[in-house]
Order: C-alpha cells, then structure tokens, then sequence
C-alpha cells in the first residue's frame, strides 16, 4: 500500500504534464489519419445500420485533429471582428457542420486507397504544411494540411486538396455574401445549407 | 509513509501548477503548499491529490474568451498570396455556369455513367493514358517555351517509353519507379503566366467551363498542337475530343457533385477553385509570378 502511494505519486504528476513536447507535426497528422483509418476499415462498423457509429467516431477524431476556432477565423478572417462572440460561436458550429455535410460521404466512400505520407514543411516555429497524397486507381491527388502548434499539440486549420486551399475557398464565397449581406444573414445562410437539402 | 511522501509531495503541486496554470497570479498554488492542505493530503487518496477539477473549468473558461476574441492582426491572417480575379461579365458568367451544371447533369453526366458501366475503369484509364500521351505536343513545346528543358526532356522520354513499350500510349511505364519521369503538366496559358501575364479576368465558356483570356488564347494555341484537331472532316475531330472528355468525365463522376454540395455559392467556390488552381500551376515552376494575380483586391 505504502509502496503504491509512492509509486502513484511520481506517476500522476508525469502523467499531468506530459503535453509540453508535441513532436514532429507529421507524426501528429498521420496519426490523426491512422485513427480515421482504423474506423474506415473496421469490419465490425462496414454495416450500412453501424453509420452513425462511424460518424461519431469520426467526429471525436475530428474534434483532436482539427482547430475548429482557427479554421474560422483564417476563413472569415477581417470579417470575424465584425461579428460579437455570440455570432462568432454560432458560425465557428455551423461551419463545422457544413464542412461535415460537405467531406463525410466522400471520407465514407474510401475503399483502399493509399495514403502516402510524402514530406513536412516548416513555414514557422509553429506552423507547418504536411503533404500527403492519395493514390487512387485512376490518379493521385495532392492533399496539403496545414497545422499550427497550439496548447502544446498540433491542430490542422486548413486542407489544401490539389492546390486549391479549402480556407481560401470558404473565404472568397464568405467574402462575396458579406459584402452584399450582415453577418446575422450569413449565418442564416448556412443554417439553410446544413438543415437542407 | 510520511518519509517518502513529504519531499514527492511538494514536486507533485509543482508539475501540476506549472503544467495546468496559464496565469500564476490566478492559481491556487500558494494556499496547497501551506502545512494544513499537505496534511489533509497525505490522508487522503492519492489519486484525488490534484487540486485540478477545481482549476480545470478556470482555466478552459479563460481560453475560451481568447479564442473567440478579436484577430489582433486581420491583415496577417489574410495575408498569405491571396487569388482573386476580376468579374465584370459576372451576369454572363453566371448564366454559362447553369448552362454548364445543367449539360454535365442531363448529358455528360448520364453518357459517361452509362459508358463507364459497359466499359472497366481499367480500360477507361488505358484510354485516359492515351490521349494525354497523344497530347505530349502540348507539354513538351511548353516545357520548351518556358525554358524548362529538364521537363522537356522528361516529357521527350515519357512520350517514347510509353508510345514503344506501353501499347501506344495505354499504360504509363514511365510513371513506375524504376524510370520515374513524372508528367509536366505545362500548357500554353502557364507560359504566358510565366511570361508574367496576368488571368485578367474571368470567363466562364460554355462547354469549355471556367477561364480567362489568357487562358483562352493559350487554349487555341494548344489546339494546335493537339493532334486530332488536324483530323478531317471537322467532326472526326469534335467527336474524338468529345469521347476523351465523356471518357475523363467518367473517371471523375461525383468530383463535381461534392464541389457543388460543398459550397455556399457553388459559381464563386468553383471561379475560385479555377483561379487558386491555375495560380499554384503557374507559381509551381519557377516561371515568374504575374504581378497581377497576386494583387490584393481593389473591390
């Protein structure tokens, strides 16, 4: 007993602060990728009932893999300050969940391709570009994910999917809308877009 | 018990404190070093020794006004090359991109389905190898113009591996490891990008989808250098070009759908796509980057 205690208490605080080296942002990412896999591939969830199992899993993934909050602001970028923090919260939901709508039949729909993991790119002390490429039988697409080090792990905030940034994209069509509409249309749009269709 | 424990204890609220406190002045740290609390600790289970429940929802509540705070620099965030065109023919462009939707919908889209059911994607992708080796002309005289002769000479050793060992240009051997020459995907509008021409502006083609002038002109020019627009009658021309798009359509069915379904304004995501794409291709070989492109938005 005595013994356990001690050992316990030299183990808890190591486990406590064990986030202060993230490593390379490579590994982050295909690990990330690895996890994504793993539930792709699992036999037990290839049942078409075992879906939303796999959504949910996919989405808990999602959830450590992505800044959801960076994302926005880079896409919505000077038009983030002219929203207040409750309009910033509701579109940083909202946004996820067009994004999910968007990608989550396409990442549903693998099969076996190869994900190859091809090299990373320092462009700061905390920010890096992981390229990857997905080897399909017919072509190979460039996959760019662009991660920034924040809370001591590295979070994805944009997907560059064959030269076209996923960030850039969102924020030329966001752009076009808010110059003709308020934020509070904004968001109305996209309450359409993930309720519809 | 009390030997061992005493000086663990101490180093225990110290990784604790360092590793979970964001502001010193905020933390609880000094009152758990004081004798009383280490002595109701030491009695207490070890595993509830963190004080960290309690600062835990401190600490996320305060990381969480950050984060949803103002950007300090709007500009930075913006600032990496920022792609966009102009589109003074937007009516016209828009009226061209349903056009466009509705041809791929009710025509390409129902003919490439139905071929790619009677004909496997092996052999699609044969046929796909074929013509994109028939348009060696293209890539290689590009190559040239831009003074890219190592793809030049890349394309040169593409075009006879593949025409001599790979059936006429139906597979790809060049492509494998062992020989590697990777295609150089230049066209004459990345020349005259290179050039140091701008896109201009925006042009949605009917049939032909989005473009620019200066992608149009290097359009008819690499029309010349395609071999089947020298066929004859004119029409054994159309209709081979016609059967390598139904046949490339087939391979990429559902690419556009998941563009469309992705987008909150399908004509804008799609124009932007268009030009961060032909941007990236025109930066990639060290051509000169057009001044033009790179221009921040006047709007």
């Amino acid at each position: 007993m005595k013994r356990m205690i001690v050992v316990l208490s030299i183990i808890i605080p190591l486990l406590f602060s064990l986030p202060v080296y993230a490593g390379p942002p490579l590994d982050a990412v295909q690990a990330n990728v690895n996890k994504v896999l793993e539930v792709l591939r699992d036999p037990k969830l290839k049942a078409a009932s075992a879906k939303e199992i796999r959504k949910e899993k996919l989405r808990l993934i999602y959830e450590r893999m992505f800044d959801d909050v960076e994302l926005s602001k880079r896409t919505l970028s000077r038009h983030w300050n002219s929203m207040n923090v409750a309009q910033r919260k509701e579109f940083v939901l909202l946004f996820r969940q067009v994004l999910e709508k968007a990608y989550i039949d396409k990442i549903l729909a693998y099969t076996d391709e190869k994900i190859v993991f091809d090299r990373e790119n320092m462009v700061s002390e905390t920010q890096a570009e992981i390229q990857t490429i997905i080897v399909t039988a017919s072509k190979e697409i460039p996959i760019t994910y662009r991660v920034i080090l924040k809370g001591g792990a590295w979070k994805v905030y944009d997907i560059v999917i064959e030269n076209v940034s996923l960030v850039l994209n969102y924020r030329t069509q966001f752009n076009d809308i808010l110059a003709k509409n308020t934020p509070e249309q904004l968001l109305e749009i996209l309450r359409k877009k993930v309720k519809g269709q | 018990m009390k030997f061992f424990s005493f000086p663990v204890l101490p180093f225990v609220f110290f990784a604790v404190g360092c590793a979970h406190s964001p502001d010193p002045a905020a933390t609880l740290a000094p009152p758990l070093v004081s004798p009383p609390t280490r002595q109701v600790l030491i009695v207490s289970d070890p595993v509830q020794i963190p004080p960290n429940p309690a600062e835990m929802p401190v600490q996320s509540e305060t990381r969480n006004v950050d984060e949803y705070g103002d950007i300090e620099v709007p500009e930075k965030v913006s600032r990496e090359a920022k792609p966009e065109i102009a589109d003074p023919l937007e009516p016209f462009n828009r009226a061209m991109y349903h056009f466009n939707d509705k041809l791929y919908f009710w025509l390409l889209k129902p003919v490439a389905q139905g071929y790619g059911k009677v004909v496997p994607e092996a052999a699609r992708v044969g046929v796909s190898n074929f013509f994109a080796n028939l348009a060696f002309p293209i890539r290689f005289v590009n190559c040239l113009l831009q003074a890219n002769f190592e793809g030049a000479a890349a394309e040169l050793g593409r075009f006879t591996i593949n025409t001599l060992w790979g059936v006429g240009g139906f597979l790809d051997p060049a492509s494998s490891k062992d020989i590697h020459l990777s295609k150089q995907d230049e066209d004459f509008g990345q020349t005259l990008g290179a050039y140091g021409i701008g896109q201009g502006f925006f042009i949605n083609w009917p049939l032909f989808g989005p473009s620019s002038p200066r992608d149009t002109v290097g359009l008819v020019g690499d029309g010349f250098l395609t071999p089947y627009s020298y066929l004859s009658p004119w029409y054994a021309g159309a209709g081979t070009r016609g059967y390598d798009m139904v046949n490339d359509t087939s391979l990429k069915i559902g690419d556009y759908e998941s563009l469309k379904g992705a987008a909150i304004d399908p004509y804008v995501a799609i124009r932007d796509a268009y030009v961060q794409y032909r941007l990236k291709k025109v930066n990639r070989k060290g051509g000169n980057t057009p001044a033009e492109d790179l221009e921040l938005p006047k709007k």
